[in-house]
């Protein structure tokens, strides 16, 4: 240890030792260096667009809305294929019984959904329209930024009110204001009051492009997808007061639906029942997949970067064995002469490394720009990937200079 | 009484080209004093090199002893050899040997890189031993930017610089013109009024005239060894 500490004073010296060798070959430094820099912009960018699917992700489901479990009539079947023939139903009254019947449940929610024109003179935009009940604002946090959003009295009355999103407000009015404006979704007249508060996008899934009216209305004056019933919908959001009542909660909704609809024992639910904690860790997982192998991709990058380390640091060994020579007559000692080429690989690497950073960042920033997806580089994983280097470097370099260190002296000397 | 500077015994060394084995130094055995100035010549391949090559420690032996400085080499580390090489030896070559793109200071300094000496005081030091050999005004000359004899000099302070007991130089004056060559003995024997101990290898016998003692090799080893009758003094121009 006292060894290496020795060495580190003299590590100065080997750096402007270093950078007079790679000044003299200028271009082969110069090629060398771009190898482990693209090896280094791969592996940051790789993280970064990793770690900003898994933000992405999480921001999705956080604008879900949290200790939530979702209802839809499709059928249980694991993560088979969804069967339509066995497609359940799910109804305004099977809500209600959730909301008596399970405890800790603080909202339910259910809503029809389906796309539709809006326009307004002159404009016509399609969009996400959501039929929904007060509740929905709860269960999926949403509130108005400007105006109301539902009210009890706008879906008992089925009132020709909408609520409408950020992308769309922009979208139909621009500059206008919309909060007491008409609007025509498939040709019925709403007026517009109020404007959903941004929730941003993720994933290009933009949350703002969303229009919310009365369930009511949504049944009575936007003809939806074949709906068997009267009071049919076609899922349920159902909040929870915390993650424990959420978990005893699935459970409860599963049985208290089977008895509704007598299911019989051993067949499969025509319902499932879904939780935001099993969604978060299922999407989890696959984003970890996904950066582990972006990152296992761009590695291969910088191991081919390494690689023309330790190839061009045996030329440089073989070009300069006379020097190495001197060096040993002079008084160098074989840790010396390791030092000086390991340093040498060292500075290449870390140059091309701090290159491959300064890359990745702009790279990270045109590509939020650009494709309006996070692509976070922290401090952390700058000098991760500088410290990187300098291991890439040490590991590549390592063999070359210890090759140059067991020249002997004299034949080192004689070399040509 | 202090033993010889360096002193060999049955010194051996053999080579194996093509499967045979040559004797390149034949069972020399003789010692050198301090302050001595020794010219060692021989035609080429009689050994000559070969042998400063072991003296300077740059070569190991076969087999015999070598003691330097009181120090058997046989029992050194490679490590501790490169010491030798650092503190006691200094080291002269045909060819100059200087490091290219590196000024003419740098190029002194490096010994006393190797000796963990700071970076202040390693310049300071080159600094003296250059403007020693009148190269005051050439510190910050890279190689190219230097006459042979300039560099010649600055392969002379860079061997100086850790201050040796001993200088070795082999064909110092290979490379250079007459008086070139005059200048470069003038400095080795003033070098060698001042204490240190000398050791030129070369095949020329005018420049074998200016040392104080003459060893002749042939064959690997040792055919004639006394002292230069009619020493020559060189004069600087």
């Amino acid at each position: 240890m006292s060894r290496f500490v020795d060495s580190v004073a003299d590590w100065g010296v080997n750096v402007s030792i270093a950078l007079t060798a790679l000044r003299t070959n200028l271009m082969r430094s110069i090629l060398t260096t771009l190898g482990v820099m693209i090896g280094v912009f791969a592996v940051i960018l790789a993280v970064a667009v990793g770690s900003g699917a898994k933000v992405s992700v999480s921001q999705q489901i956080a604008t879900l809305g949290s200790n939530m479990a979702i209802v839809v009539p499709e059928p249980d079947n694991g993560d088979g294929p969804p069967r339509p023939t066995e497609r359940g139903r799910l109804t305004e009254r099977d809500a209600s019984a959730i909301r008596r019947q399970v405890p800790g449940v603080n909202a339910v929610a259910p809503q029809i959904r389906n796309s539709a024109q809006v326009s307004t003179a002159g404009r016509n935009i399609s969009t996400l329209v959501i039929g929904a009940t007060p509740d929905y604002g709860t269960v999926s946090n949403v509130t108005a930024s400007e105006g109301r959003f539902l009210s009890d009295a706008d879906v008992g009355a089925a009132a020709r009110v909408a609520v409408i999103g950020q992308t769309v407000a922009n979208k139909i009015f621009q500059e206008d204001a919309p909060v007491g404006q008409t609007i025509r979704i498939n040709r019925v007249p709403f007026t517009v009051i109020g404007i959903l508060e941004s929730k941003g996008s993720n994933l290009g899934n933009d949350n703002d492009d969303q229009i919310v009216v009365p369930l009511s209305t949504m049944r009575q004056r936007l003809s939806t997808s074949a709906l068997q019933g009267p009071d049919d919908v076609q899922l349920i959001f159902v909040g929870f007061d915390d993650e424990e009542a959420l978990l005893a909660g699935q459970k409860e909704i599963k049985s208290l639906l089977r008895a509704r609809y007598r299911v019989a024992k051993g067949s499969v639910n025509p319902f499932t029942v879904r939780t935001t904690t099993e969604i978060a860790e299922a999407t989890g997982t696959v984003t970890q997949i996904f950066q582990a192998l972006l990152v296992a991709i761009a590695s291969i990058s910088l191991l081919v970067g390494g690689i023309g380390i330790m190839n061009i640091m045996l030329v440089s060994v073989t070009e300069r064995t006379r020097e190495i020579g001197l060096r040993m007559a002079l008084g160098a000692k074989r840790r010396d002469i390791r030092n000086q080429f390991l340093v040498e690989a060292a500075v290449l690497c870390i140059i091309g490394g701090a290159m491959g950073l300064t890359l990745a960042l702009l790279a990270a920033f045109a590509f939020q720009r650009a494709a309006n997806f996070p692509a976070p580089i922290g401090w952390d994983t700058a000098l991760l990937s500088i410290a990187f280097s300098a291991v890439i470097g040490l590991v590549f370099g390592g063999y070359p200079a210890i090759r140059a260190s067991r020249l002997s002296p004299i034949e080192a000397l004689r070399s040509e | 009484m202090t033993p010889p500077l360096l002193s060999t015994s049955e010194l051996v060394k053999d080579y194996v080209i093509g499967g045979e084995t040559v004797h390149a130094v034949n069972n020399v055995s003789l010692s050198i004093e301090r302050g001595e100035f020794v010219a060692i010549m021989g035609a080429s391949g009689s050994g000559k090199s070969t042998f400063m090559n072991m003296i300077g420690c740059l070569d190991v032996p076969t087999s015999g002893t070598l003691l330097l400085d009181g120090i058997d080499t046989k029992l050194l580390s490679s490590d501790e050899l490169a010491e030798i090489r650092n503190r006691k030896i200094g080291f002269v070559f045909q060819q100059f040997n200087l490091l290219a793109r590196t000024s003419a200071l740098d190029n002194v300094a490096v010994p006393l890189i190797y000796a963990g000496i700071g970076h202040a005081e390693r310049r300071a030091r080159a600094k003296a031993k250059l403007e020693a050999l009148g190269l005051g005004e050439r510190l910050e000359n890279s190689p190219a930017k230097l006459s042979g004899g300039q560099q010649q000099r600055v392969a002379i302070a860079r061997a100086l610089v850790t201050d040796p007991l001993m200088l070795l130089a082999d064909e110092p004056t290979g490379a250079l013109d007459t008086q070139t060559s005059l200048d470069i003995m003038s400095i080795f024997q003033g070098l060698n009024d001042d204490g240190i101990t000398m050791v030129v290898v070369t095949h020329e016998p005018d420049i074998a005239e200016y040392a104080a003692r003459r060893i002749i090799f042939r064959d690997g080893k040792v055919i004639e060894d006394e002292a230069v009758k009619s020493r020559r003094r060189a004069v600087a121009q």
